[in-house]
């Protein structure tokens, strides 16, 4: 079975993870969307890293050192950030993590991903507005964004069919730059999330 | 007195520099710390791999050839063993004023 789902707190997800497997549902990958085998109800502890890699051989390394240490890996690539970890006995750790510096210090490392992440968006947004490729007068004066010759003299079912067809065009030609301040805002926000969970998991101690 | 910004060295990472007197790899540092802390430091594998890449960039460990084409084998450094040597020092002097005044 495959869910869609997003999180910005890690414990949330490890929750979450442990109840779906509580309802027989296992983690066994991950690409954009979770991958679950339907199998018997089990306990089980799921824990997640944020980390990427340069080199195939440090990934190798890291793997091999959570395996040493009773933890298999069951999902994340050497460079999508999230580790997925599965316990697999009762030998070692409750956790991957044994201070609470280095549990919080994973959502520093993700809210510097989201963060170079958002500012690497702001030069392609400042080169829009310097070369006037955004028209701002399309907010005020939408129909410019029509370009269907004598559009605006038709009139009844002839004019819908013509406005109709166009406006997904004119939408785009008038609008879409919006993705790219949308993008700058909503990396920021996670950005600002992940510090402030990094923050309050620091405090705990 | 110039004290090493470095010091005092945290419990984990005065055992790490002492089991990386000889070459270990990730695992085998988790459990010599653990025997040489009588069971007391325990680490975990997140924790580790953390303490270990923040030794590595403050250059008091390197990495040596290995065997193990997967696991990677460490070593501690001249300046790794340095900054032991000053802290060992520092906890030395604290324990003979200790048993100076207490007896």
């Amino acid at each position: 079975m495959k869910k869609m789902k997003f999180f910005t707190n890690f414990d949330h997800e490890e929750q979450w993870l442990n109840e779906m497997a509580r309802q027989g549902y296992v983690l066994v990958g991950k690409s954009i969307a979770y991958e679950f085998v339907h199998t018997q109800p089990e306990e089980t502890n799921f824990r997640i890293d944020y980390r990427s890699f340069t080199s195939r051989r440090d990934f190798e390394d890291y793997k091999a050192l959570f395996e040493d240490s009773g933890w298999i890996h069951v999902a994340g690539t050497k460079s999508s950030g999230s580790q997925y970890f599965k316990r697999t006995g009762a030998q070692g750790s409750e956790d991957i993590f044994s201070d609470v510096d280095s549990k919080a210090a994973r959502y520093k490392r993700i809210s510097d991903m989201w963060l170079s992440l958002a500012c690497c968006f702001i030069p392609l947004f400042a080169v829009l507005i310097s070369t006037d490729a955004i028209d701002v007068t399309a907010f005020i004066k939408p129909k410019l964004l029509y370009y269907t010759p004598g559009l605006w003299d038709m009139s009844g079912g002839h004019f819908w069919r013509a406005f109709l067809f166009e406006t997904p065009f004119a939408f785009l030609r008038g609008f879409t730059w919006l993705l790219i301040p949308a993008m700058i805002l909503i990396y920021a926000i996670f950005a600002y999330k992940a510090k402030k969970q990094y923050e309050k998991t620091q405090q705990l101690r | 007195m110039n004290r090493d910004k470095n010091l005092p060295l945290t419990e984990t990472v005065y055992y790490i520099l002492l089991a990386l007197l000889e070459p270990a790899h990730g695992y085998l540092i988790m459990q010599k710390v653990e025997e040489l802390s009588a069971g007391q430091v325990r680490m975990a594998a997140g924790t580790l791999y953390g303490a270990v890449e923040n030794l590595l960039k403050q250059k008091f460990i390197m990495p040596v050839h290995s065997e193990d084409s997967r696991r990677k084998v460490y070593v501690i450094t001249d300046g790794g063993r340095e900054i032991l040597r000053q802290d060992y020092e520092r906890m030395r002097h604290m324990l003979d004023m200790t048993s100076t005044i207490m007896g």
